[in-house]
């Protein structure tokens, strides 16, 4: 049986594990470690491995859901993780240093898997950030030859990561009827 | 100022920018705002993170300066520092209070010579770092890319209009929300040419306009119509409005420009006004306003300035998360994204009835997201069929399993 997969990627802290969890069927599969970090409260522990999720279809067929680790010295696993993939979901942290070099590394990383498949980005944190603005990103994507969909979204919100993987779906396909 | 109740400002060291936003918050929301994260220079104290980068080194350097001024250390493992208020990670509230105000208490003391340091106890043995090596490694550090100063704006996050998940409106919906024109059926080609509106006539038009001006003389203005001011901040690109919004759908609805025109004005708000004191909940994103309210004037139809005959373009994705979601909006940007197409052709192609592609594009009109092509170029190049994807069964499976699944 085929494994479909939607793979959601990004820096440390975008919310991916977040994103999964939304819109998984099953609890994730967490591979997170401590965090050596002061606020313990607010991060407790980062993802080293990966993440994974399940979403189950009408039809008995299951969607996989993966977060790559944020960390880059898991790097090697992104070319195993996307295989078989659908479609990329990056996740941006808004209030990181720069967002724009996050994003071009992300995409030059997966550049071939985008350009198989393709990619949807949702920006994180803008409600502490609002800067740079969505308008800013889509004027970089420009200068990239890209036209993807770009929308501020909460992680936690179900509806917010349900409408990026739609217009990843709907980038993927126009015809589709839902 | 009551010296008293300034918050201390803090200097933080040896923390990436995660940490760096974290501690900011965690000192502004849990601590009280007893202290203020500032840049390097201008602290009164000093917060190092002794297992983030270089935290061994930079502690070391900071003592062998020998400074007056009071550090907190925080780190995951119990440690003795002389001459520095140590705090344990996980930092808890109370530790991090009382740490605070012992380094307060320390700065209001007269100022006392700071014996020297004889070293820091480190797990590593890396103890006798020489001056010269430590200053190394801070200079180093300081060659880092420059982080980030986060400051956390609370009010922002209680802004909750405008970062609340948008309203996804299906064809059930559409005529209860949206509204119709009477006499006319908009989704009749034979009645195309008439189903066009001049945005002009209504509050949408008005508020194009005072956007404009707002922008092009960089002012905060209000927009007085007889009815409640909309107040407009180019700078954060905010509106604010105190009106119930089913009264917002039936004024946008209206065509005013018959009556209410005379009225309209647009005025700067001096300063004290236009820094007053508002309901925050009450503001909005430009961009949101203005596209629910070119939705409702819309009706289903089409803006005038679109010539029905020929190709539009869309720019860009719309942050479909933040606005309005008008029936199949997504599949009718997914399609314009890839190329330039006439009304009639998006609603055939996806199979849609018209009235959709008419509001979808008249409200991306109204943002400047769409537009009508002008090259005779782009006319004459045929829009590109669109290919089925290889796994359109699957890819509609998930579709309707997260169209289920709408917090």
């Amino acid at each position: 049986m085929s494994q479909y997969k939607i793979i959601f990627t990004g820096p440390v802290g975008a919310g991916k594990t977040t994103a999964i969890n939304s819109i998984s069927d099953v609890p994730p599969v967490k591979t997170d470690a401590s965090a050596s970090d002061m606020t313990k409260s607010r991060k407790s522990s980062t993802t080293v491995a990966m993440d994974y999720g399940i979403m189950n279809l009408a039809d008995g067929e299951k969607l996989h859901l993966y977060g790559t680790p944020g960390q880059e010295r898991f790097d090697f696993m992104w070319d195993i993780l996307v295989t078989g993939g659908i479609g990329l979901v990056l996740l941006l942290d808004n209030t990181r240093a720069d967002p724009f070099q996050d994003m071009r590394f992300f995409l030059d990383a997966f550049d071939k898997f985008i350009v198989d498949t393709t990619v949807a980005i949702g920006i994180t944190q803008m409600d502490l950030s609002s800067k740079p603005t969505i308008e800013d990103y889509h004027i970089q994507l420009r200068e990239m030859g890209l036209k993807p969909p770009v929308f501020a979204v909460d992680a936690r919100v179900k509806s917010d990561v349900s409408l990026l993987v739609q217009a990843l779906l709907y980038s993927l396909d126009p015809g589709l009827e839902g | 100022m009551d010296k008293t109740k300034r918050p201390l400002k803090v200097a933080l060291h040896g923390m990436d920018g995660r940490s760096y936003k974290m501690m900011s918050m965690y000192l502004q929301g849990p601590c009280k705002g007893l202290a203020v994260v500032v840049d390097q220079g201008n602290e009164d104290i000093d917060i190092f993170d002794l297992d983030g980068v270089n935290g061994e080194a930079l502690i070391t350097a900071h003592l062998e300066k020998q400074t007056q001024k009071p550090a907190i250390v925080l780190s995951l493992h119990e440690r003795m520092i002389e001459n520095v208020l140590m705090v344990k990670k996980p930092v808890k509230i109370d530790d991090m209070l009382a740490a605070l105000s012992k380094a307060k208490a320390l700065l209001d003391k007269p100022a006392t010579p700071i014996k020297r340091q004889d070293a820091v106890v480190g797990d590593k043995g890396n103890d006798n770092l020489d001056t010269q090596a430590v200053a190394k490694k801070a200079d180093q550090v300081d060659e880092k890319p420059v982080l980030k100063k986060f400051v956390l704006n609370t009010d922002e996050q209680k802004k909750t209009s405008k970062h609340q998940a948008a309203m996804q409106l299906d064809e059930k919906g559409f005529g209860a929300f949206i509204g119709n024109v009477p006499g006319i059926d908009v989704n009749d080609p034979k009645q195309f040419a008439r189903a066009s509106y001049n945005t002009k006539e209504y509050f949408q038009g008005y508020v194009e306009s005072a956007y404009k001006i707002c922008h092009s003389k960089g002012q905060v203005r209000q927009l007085n119509s007889g009815w409640n001011p909309l107040i407009i901040f180019p700078h954060s690109q905010e509106i604010w409005l105190d009106v119930d919004e089913n009264q917002l759908r039936s004024f946008s609805g209206l065509s005013i420009n018959a009556t209410l025109g005379s009225k309209m004005s647009i005025t700067p708000l001096s300063q004290d006004s236009s820094t007053a004191d508002r309901k925050l909940e009450r503001f909005q994103s430009m961009d949101a306003f203005l596209w629910k309210i070119a939705c409702w004037a819309s009706k289903g139809r089409y803006p005038a300035s679109i010539d029905i005959s020929q190709p539009v373009y869309l720019k860009h994705w719309p942050n479909f998360t933040r606005i309005l979601v008008t029936p199949h909006a997504l599949r009718i940007s997914a399609l314009l994204i890839q190329g330039p197409r006439t009304l009639a052709n998006v609603a055939e192609v996806l199979n849609i009835k018209p009235q959709y592609v008419f509001v979808f594009i008249s409200a991306a009109c109204a943002l400047g997201l769409a537009g009508q092509v002008k090259r005779e170029a782009d006319v004459l190049v045929q829009s590109p069929e669109i290919k089925p994807n290889k796994n359109q069964g699957l890819l509609g499976r998930i579709l309707s399993t997260l169209r289920g699944k709408k917090a």
